[in-house]
């Protein structure tokens, strides 16, 4: 544990995790470089709600409605000749105005309430994009021409994607970072601890709120976009709710609030499942998700601050 | 602190685990089924996954191939990437031989991508949506031509429903409704295509979602429609079907207005939902219907003897896993061996004879066998009779 | 037809009231949101199922049966409710509020995964102990089973009145879901307070379950999500944590999604769309549902 609080760690992981695709191939596991990415995707989103549920406390039960803005952006623009890194960027740009208005609607909700309108709008968006089959082709999907950026590096797609979305985990961990620690980072978590203390402290809290809101959708919208890029294909059913309940749960049993936890819930939350998948025996299958579900009530159990709880809450939270 | 070395070590055992899985062993190869074993659509998947190992135990019974035969099942949860994930995990253990797989257009599309850059064969029982296939075609398509579908497009079945209702029943106003899924929406706008082609009058067209128990509201807005339409075509299942029939009945909307649906609705699971209100269902299916077929008389007997757990019935697309894997095992056979690339191109050659009655495959791996018929629910007896 | 929608919505409506007051009653009291309410639904309405296909011998068929349907799908759902709080929501109870709403989600998925490996994992189809007619009515089609949905569910919802209102145990309720400290320093057991309102809750949600069995007259391992979400939109729009709002919420959510499915054009496809939005519009007005009070800020 120490060693992880020292300086260099976090680069050491990250070399370490630029350097697993390689070695799964050597020892000739290459599924598990398709887990990675899909944990790293999953790491992405967590990063994402950290900002609305973790630093500022909003309760966001629909969050990958915004994943699904930001896929269907991307495969909506590139079936337009738009080039896939513009692509990318249109995605964000794109999902991050939904998430603006969105949050300008509905901020002044509070707790469960905001949580049951989220959950709406995720119904919403996806029952939408189900339905507008001119635009996005209803449930039957859209296709996504190949983009293969980092072919110099290895010719299978998998490995360009985890790298891909390796890049993108490294520079949302370090943007969370560097906010945490920025005026507006201490003002979020002064909002999330007494809202109206932070109020009477001068803290606009309106928009602070309304800021962290809107900047999850940025890592929804290039998560999402890169996830459609992978498998070429988006469809309305891997948009369903559970996986905006998922997202939850990696935020609250990692940690609110604690970039080390999100990353390790996504790990756990995301990795278990697929290695479920390999390592289970054809009796023991169908018990991958009765598996799943006591793992989540376990961790609860014992660690209910979260597996690596951020150190300012837990300063706070022990001092109580 | 211990726990996150508890993980890594629980994670380390785990890893070391499928490394020894995929050490070489006995001379044991493998069909992968790739289908939801958990979640909603667990029901039809675990039905799926029972077909597939029934057709791999009679071939090892009767010693078909000189290794050990088994069907690998593996859960995608109706979940487009955990589909991808399997297909990842399936492609890296080189025992599998061919997949059958997967149950949804969704999850099906991304995970050939992946079995093509194996490549590795995927036979589908269930996955209707054109493009499940078509995709192969398109110049961004990497890999051989390996999808292959045992099931029929839509188009084949709506198109005959269609000229079912207008000639044979003489209606000329139909409704229409489907569960907005690849599926029962393909069969509904495929029905309205020809319908309207022959001179019929869809009068209205209403989606609902897999799951809804309620259809009241919506019948009863069919009932009061002005267009006064003679008969509704449903694209969906059973268990929103036959929940349909019977809501119909309780508001009674019965014959001559008339109820079609697919082979999606056809099963025995259509009369546990709609008990006798299922009477006078018109359901088509693909093929000759297994009562008429000596072939599929005998898979229905031993599926049943083989399954007599509660929930193990026959589910509606069980018949096309089962000839599925046994399209494989013929390629496997005339294959002379298990080499991946061989199997998928014997499978190509495919002229086989079985449950479906023939079935071989035209350009983009679809099945040419394309013989419909209709049958019709007998509420009573709770069978399906053909009707001549 | 416009009388005949009436008759589908207050159906539907009652039993979505069933079920959004389980989730009113646990969330007045421990503000937080019993995922796992739908699978006591669900485990209410096997139960039930179990009673009808192993002890016929015993009800015979009739309405004797069908108040042993009731009886032991409510107990069931009752105890299994009080099950999960005393393991999985107790131990969290003052350390975090989001950490119960994990264990829950959690909960749900377990109970949902053991259904489907250890009952069935297809659907069955749900027996009514009663012969069923069909009255006509004015234009509209009435069936005694929906009569029996909404006189029980009436039945109930006024039981459930007298009991909060006018029982000893009713009253600490209402104590401890103004201030569970307060009421614990004033004498009352909160724990027991608590597993009181879980049980209560959970057998009006295996009511529901099995009200839900009747009307479509088939149960299955996944059933309860749907009518689960729902009936807890409907209870957040009546202004959650309130009994007169759940069932204001559900009856409306009922109507709602009759009249969006049966008057606008591809309404179906559309209806909870409409019916979301409604909520957000509501909500956007009326920050604490149609009959919630207005939360005091916490200073």
């Amino acid at each position: 544990m120490r060693l992880l609080r020292a300086k260099w760690a976090p680069w050491a992981l990250l070399a370490a995790a630029a350097a697993f695709p390689f070695v799964a191939h050597a020892v000739e596991l290459p599924y598990l470089v398709r887990v990675g990415g899909v944990i790293g995707l999953f790491m992405l989103l967590g990063l994402g709600l950290n900002f609305t549920l973790g630093y500022v406390g909003l309760f966001d039960l629909g969050y990958i409605a915004f994943y699904a803005i930001g896929a269907y952006t991307a495969a909506i623009a590139m079936s337009k000749g738009v080039p896939a890194p513009l692509a990318v960027v249109l995605a964000a740009v794109v999902t991050t105005a939904f998430r603006a208005l969105l949050g300008v609607t509905i901020l002044r909700l509070r707790g469960d309430y905001l949580a049951v309108v989220t959950m709406g709008f995720g119904e919403i968006a996806r029952l939408t994009i189900n339905n507008l089959d001119g635009l996005t082709r209803g449930p039957k999907g859209m296709q996504l021409a190949a983009w293969r950026p980092l072919g110099f590096v290895s010719a299978d797609p998998n490995i360009q994607y985890y790298l891909l979305i390796l890049a993108a985990v490294a520079l949302s961990a370090l943007a969370s970072r560097r906010l945490e620690d920025s005026r507006v980072g201490r003002a979020w978590v002064a909002i999330r601890e007494d809202e109206v203390a932070a109020r009477l402290s001068g803290i606009p809290v309106r928009h602070y709120k309304l800021l962290a809101f809107t900047l999850s959708g940025v890592f929804a919208g290039v998560g999402g976009a890169l996830f459609a890029m992978w498998e070429q294909f988006v469809t309305p059913e891997s948009f369903v709710f559970w996986e905006s309940i998922l997202v939850v749960s990696i935020v609250v049993l990692g940690g609110m609030g604690s970039i080390a936890g999100v990353l390790l819930g996504a790990f756990i939350l995301a990795g278990v499942p697929p290695l479920m998948q390999a390592t289970l025996s054809a009796e023991w299958i169908n018990y991958r998700y009765l598996f799943f579900g006591l793992i989540l009530v376990l961790v609860t159990l014992f660690r209910p601050q979260g597996i690596l709880p951020s150190s300012r809450r837990e300063a706070e939270l022990g001092a109580e | 602190m211990s726990l996150t070395r508890r993980a890594g070590l629980a994670l380390s055992a785990a890893i070391l685990a499928l490394a020894a899985g995929c050490g070489p062993k006995e001379q044991v190869v493998k069909i992968a089924v790739a289908v939801p074993l958990t979640g909603d659509m667990g029901t039809e998947g675990q039905g799926l996954r029972r077909a597939v190992e029934l057709a791999v135990e009679e071939a090892n019974a009767a010693k078909r191939f000189p290794y050990k035969l088994v069907a690998a099942p593996y859960d995608d949860r109706a979940d487009p990437k955990e589909a991808v994930n399997v297909a990842n995990l399936i492609v890296s253990d080189p025992r599998v031989v061919a997949v059958v797989g997967h149950y949804n257009s969704g999850c099906a599309i991304p995970a050939a991508k992946v079995y093509a850059r194996a490549p590795v064969a995927m036979v589908s029982p269930a996955a209707t949506n054109p493009e499940v296939t078509a995709q192969q075609l398109t110049s961004d398509w990497q890999g051989p031509k390996m999808v292959f579908r045992v099931c029929p497009t839509d188009d084949v079945q709506g198109s005959y429903a269609a000229e079912f209702a207008f000639k044979k029943l003489g209606k000329r106003r139909m409704a229409l409704l489907h569960d907005k899924s690849p599926y029962g929406q393909g069969l509904a706008e495929q029905f309205a295509k020809t319908f309207g082609g022959l001179g019929g009058k869809v009068v209205s067209e209403d989606g609902v979602s897999v799951g809804d128990k309620d259809f009241k509201a919506l019948l009863t807005k069919l009932q009061g429609d002005k267009n006064k339409p003679e008969g509704v075509y449903f694209g969906g299942l059973y268990t929103e079907a036959g929940l349909l029939l019977k809501q119909m009945k309780e508001l009674g909307m019965k014959l001559p207005f008339a109820f079609i649906s697919g082979d999606g609705s056809k099963t025995s699971g259509l009369f546990d939902v709609a008990g006798e209100s299922a009477d006078g269902a018109y359901l088509s299916i693909v093929g000759i219907p297994v009562e008429d077929l000596p072939s599929a008389k005998t898979f229905m007997d031993n599926y049943k003897k083989r399954f007599t757990g509660a929930g193990e019935e026959l589910k509606p697309f069980d018949h096309f896993g089962y000839e599925a894997a046994q399209i494989i095992m013929a390629a496997m056979e005339r294959a002379g061996g298990h080499d991946r690339v061989k199997v998928i191109e014997e499978l190509r050659k495919t002229d086989y004879t079985g449950v479906l009655g023939k079935t071989t495959f035209d350009e983009k791996g679809d099945t040419l066998n394309k013989i419909v018929t209709m049958t019709q629910a007998q509420g009573k007896d709770k069978v399906f009779t053909t009707v001549k | 037809m416009f009388l005949q929608q009436v008759v589908n919505g207050l159906t539907l409506g009652a039993i979505y009231s069933l079920i959004a007051l389980g989730y009113t009653l646990v969330y007045g009291i421990l503000t937080m949101i019993n995922f796992a309410h739908s699978e006591v639904l669900m485990l209410g309405s096997f139960m039930a199922l179990g009673l009808a296909t192993f002890a016929p011998a015993v009800f015979g068929t009739g309405p004797l049966a069908l108040v042993a349907m009731f009886v032991v799908g409510m107990a069931g759902a009752g105890v299994v409710n009080v099950v999960i709080e005393r393991f999985a929501y107790r131990p969290l109870r003052h350390i975090s509020r989001l950490a119960p709403l994990i264990s829950a989600i959690g909960v749900s998925i377990i109970i949902q995964n053991a259904a489907f490996l250890w009952i069935s994992t297809q659907a069955l189809s749900f027996p009514v102990p009663v012969p069923v007619t069909q009255l006509e009515f004015a234009g509209a089609s009435v069936s005694t089973l929906q009569l029996v949905i909404l006189a029980t569910s009436l039945a109930l919802m006024g039981l459930l009145h007298w009991f909060v209102e006018h029982t000893k145990m009713g009253k600490a309720m209402r104590a401890c879901s103004d201030d569970v400290q307060t009421a614990g320093l004033m004498g009352i057991n909160a724990n027991k307070v608590i597993a009181a309102t879980f049980f209560v809750g959970g057998a009006l949600g295996g009511a529901a379950g099995v009200l839900y069995g009747m009307n479509y007259q088939v149960v299955k391992y996944s059933m309860g999500f749907l009518p689960g979400t729902k009936a807890f939109t409907a209870a957040v729009l009546g202004g959650i944590g309130n009994i007169r709002g759940a069932v204001l919420g559900g009856f409306l959510l009922g109507f709602l999604e009759v009249f969006a499915s049966g008057y606008i054009p591809n309404g179906a496809q559309w209806r909870d769309v409409i019916a979301f939005t409604v909520l957000i519009i509501v909500l956007l007005v009326r920050p604490s549902g149609l009959l919630g009070e207005k939360v005091a800020e916490k200073v």
